[in-house]
């Protein structure tokens, strides 16, 4: 029993002090003691998952700054079924919303139509309408939610747009959803796609992160960085052109156009035909896989002919012989056990360095390989030249060619004699357009390259400085002159169907055989022909190849099919490109 | 009588304690002073959650806008594409370079 006030007010103060120290207890093993404990707990009461909208993905223009590749707003429209209302409400939301969607009001009715579980009513249930809806459903969905139906989602995304259709679907390419895909889309898809990170804070009632959050810079939000290529559209759709003509004049099952410019690497346009609609990928990766690797970059072929200016070019360089040498054509020549033979099965007689490149003549490639150079000689220069290696023209899926080298166990010496004019080694047309761009850069192969200019979101401009693929050139100057000198004497001389009025044209053609289980396909040929213009200065060098010419049989050579598909085509292209005639220069300097 | 008795047989009147105008005083500006931290600290929060709001539906504006952007950019590429300039080209009255055919007339 207390008595008195002051044992009761001593009281009361005791047990209120009882209960302060109590509470400090509590709040010392809740912040100290149990902090790890209630941590998480509390962050999930506090903290919620936030993002943005994904900004749109870099675009990629050509060098003039059309749009190649760019990115088209979609939507994605859902419901949370479970407050659509019922069956009398979700029939009128299926036939009102059926024009907007673009769906049937039966198949609406049945997204919409949710049962709830008896005990589970509160449960949200969200169901997909419709997707990769266009921007014009935005307003009348928006004033639908306007309307009560808030419970109407509408999800943005983009959409990769190509500007022209298929036009240089290799090149440019695609990604799928798994991020695998084919092109620059692919190659370059770090650079392309924008960077969104998910952060978690603390947000207001409305799911809004607050303001701090946000200054803390959690959330990383950039859009893609824009690529400007060397291609050319303007060029590019009117190679595309000439080559879909070409292959319907020749009866070929596809074919390659490549144009580049020898002083710096630059393509300038880059055509395969028969394409695909990169937009509509899904459509063909059932079926046609192999569809989509650029025929340019990722698929070789033996290039015939075409290399024995390299052949040429390396006897010189190497000094193995002299530009005068000359030999006796007897029309075979036995090596390694396997007999070469000319491809007209003729004898020569005494040529030279031209006359084996105008008759283009095996004999003659083969006896300054094998006599001349040897196989160590010879192939340091075929390594020199870049085949049997990436060019890094900056595209997915690049092929590095198939050369037998000496020193692999499956090499023999015949190896050495009929790759010197082009069996038996393989390669990719941009390997052999950037080896015969040497002869045309006065020896320097320029590493060839794609993308000209990189616009980063934060407005920094990086540009590709054109650089020399090797270290050091593979031939000298000299050489090189002297053997495009000889290219530009074969076409005034015997290429008369490869002939640019107005223009002086080096070039080289081939006819490859195509290799089949156990040989070469008796029938079936690949013709080529690459050429550089205008000579002394060349500006612009291009391939042209065709693959499995149906014409007549005896009229299926690079001379015939493939030289006159440049011929036709090089008088606008100069144009285009804005390369005055040879002949004009000639008038006005002296 | 001792006091003791006194206070048990008649009884005493509460005491009447005189409370201190200074304590008083005290309690009242501490009060004063907590209830305007307190206003601070909610018109503080409130700010910051108006600004939060205006600051996300900015960047939801911003999105919209590149969204927009995007739409126009993507029609003006298919206007001035390739397929569309021929097209257009040719309703004008354009022939394409191949079929033009030059007349070359003598001088005098």
């Amino acid at each position: 029993m207390l008595r008195g006030p002051d044992a009761r007010l001593r009281l009361v103060t005791g047990l209120l002090s009882l209960a302060v120290l109590i509470i400090l207890a509590q709040l010392v093993r809740l912040q100290v003691v149990d902090r790890e404990l209630y941590l998480p707990k509390i962050e999930q009461l506090q903290q919620r998952p936030y993002t943005l909208p994904m900004p749109p993905s870099g675009v990629i223009l050509d060098r003039n700054g059309d749009l190649l590749v760019g990115n088209l707003p979609i939507y994605d429209v859902g419901a949370e079924v479970n407050l659509v209302g019922n069956v009398t409400t979700t029939l009128r939301v299926a036939h009102r919303l059926s024009a907007t969607l673009g769906m049937s009001p039966e198949a609406l009715f049945d997204l919409l139509n949710y049962e709830p579980i008896p005990g589970d009513e509160n449960r949200t249930v969200w169901r997909p309408l419709a997707r990769g809806l266009g921007p014009d459903v935005v307003e009348d969905i928006k004033s639908l939610q306007r309307e009560g139906w808030w419970w109407l989602t509408l999800q943005p995304k983009w959409e990769r747009y190509y500007a022209e259709g298929d036009l240089a679907c290799y090149t440019l390419g695609f990604v799928n959803m798994e991020g695998h895909g084919y092109g620059i889309e692919a190659f370059q898809q770090r650079l392309l796609r924008p960077v969104v990170t998910d952060a978690r804070g603390p947000v207001t009632i409305g799911h809004v992160p607050m303001a701090e959050e946000l200054a803390l810079g959690k959330l990383r939000v950039y859009p893609g960085t824009d690529l400007v290529l060397t291609l050319d559209r303007t060029i590019q759709a009117f190679v595309e052109g000439e080559l879909r003509r070409a292959l319907l004049e020749y009866g070929a099952a596809s074919g390659t156009i490549l144009v580049m410019d020898p002083r710096t690497g630059a393509l300038l346009a880059s055509a395969s035909l028969p394409c695909y609609e990169p937009y509509a990928y899904a459509n063909y990766s059932q079926t046609d896989r192999t569809r989509f690797t650029d025929p340019a970059v990722s698929q070789t072929y033996e290039p015939g002919s075409v290399l024995k200016v390299i052949t040429v070019a390396a006897a010189l360089d190497s000094g193995s012989i002299t530009p005068d040498w000359s030999y006796y054509d007897s029309g075979r020549i036995e090596y390694g056990g396997i007999l070469i033979t000319n491809s007209d099965r003729q004898a020569h007689g005494w040529q030279n360095l031209q006359g084996l490149l105008d008759s283009s003549l095996n004999v003659g490639a083969a006896t300054l390989a094998a006599h001349h150079m040897g196989a160590t000689e010879f192939y340091s220069y075929i390594r020199a030249f870049g085949f049997g290696q990436a060019m890094g023209v900056g595209v997915a899926n690049e092929e590095r060619g198939i050369v037998h080298l000496p020193e692999d166990y499956r090499w023999t010496d015949s190896y050495l004699v009929t790759n010197s004019f082009g069996q038996g080694i393989a390669m990719t047309p941009l390997q052999l357009a950037a080896s015969v761009s040497a002869l045309a850069n006065h020896g320097v192969i320029m590493a060839p390259y794609l993308v000209a200019e990189r616009r980063y979101p934060d407005g920094n401009v990086v540009s590709t400085v054109p650089h020399r693929w090797s270290k050091e050139p593979p031939i000298s100057p000299e050489t090189a002159d002297f053997v495009a000198e000889l290219m530009v004497n074969t076409v005034d001389r015997r290429y008369t169907r490869a002939v640019v009025p107005g223009y002086r044209v080096g070039g080289k053609t081939g006819t490859s055989q195509i290799p089949i289980a156990g040989g070469y396909s008796p029938s079936e040929v690949i013709t080529s022909f690459v050429a550089f213009a205008p000579w002394p200065d060349p500006e612009v060098l291009v391939l042209v190849k065709l693959d499995r010419p149906q014409n007549e049989r005896h009229l299926r050579w690079g001379t015939q099919t493939a030289a006159p598909v440049f011929s036709q085509m090089a008088g606008r292209l100069f144009t285009l490109l804005g390369i005055p005639p040879t002949d004009f220069i000639a008038e006005s300097q002296r | 009588m001792s006091v003791r008795w006194q206070r048990r047989t008649h009884g005493v009147s509460v005491r009447q304690e005189k409370i201190d105008p200074m304590t008083v005083r005290l309690f009242a500006l501490s009060i004063a002073i907590i209830s305007v931290l307190m206003a601070l600290y909610l018109a503080l929060t409130a700010s910051s959650v108006r600004l939060s709001v205006r600051l996300w539906s900015l960047h939801n504006e911003m999105a919209e806008i590149q969204r927009e952007n995007g739409r126009l950019g993507t029609e003006i590429a298919r206007l001035s594409s390739i397929p569309v300039l021929i097209e257009r080209s040719v309703r004008l009255g354009y022939g394409q370079p191949e079929s033009i055919e030059y007349l070359i007339v003598g001088g005098p």
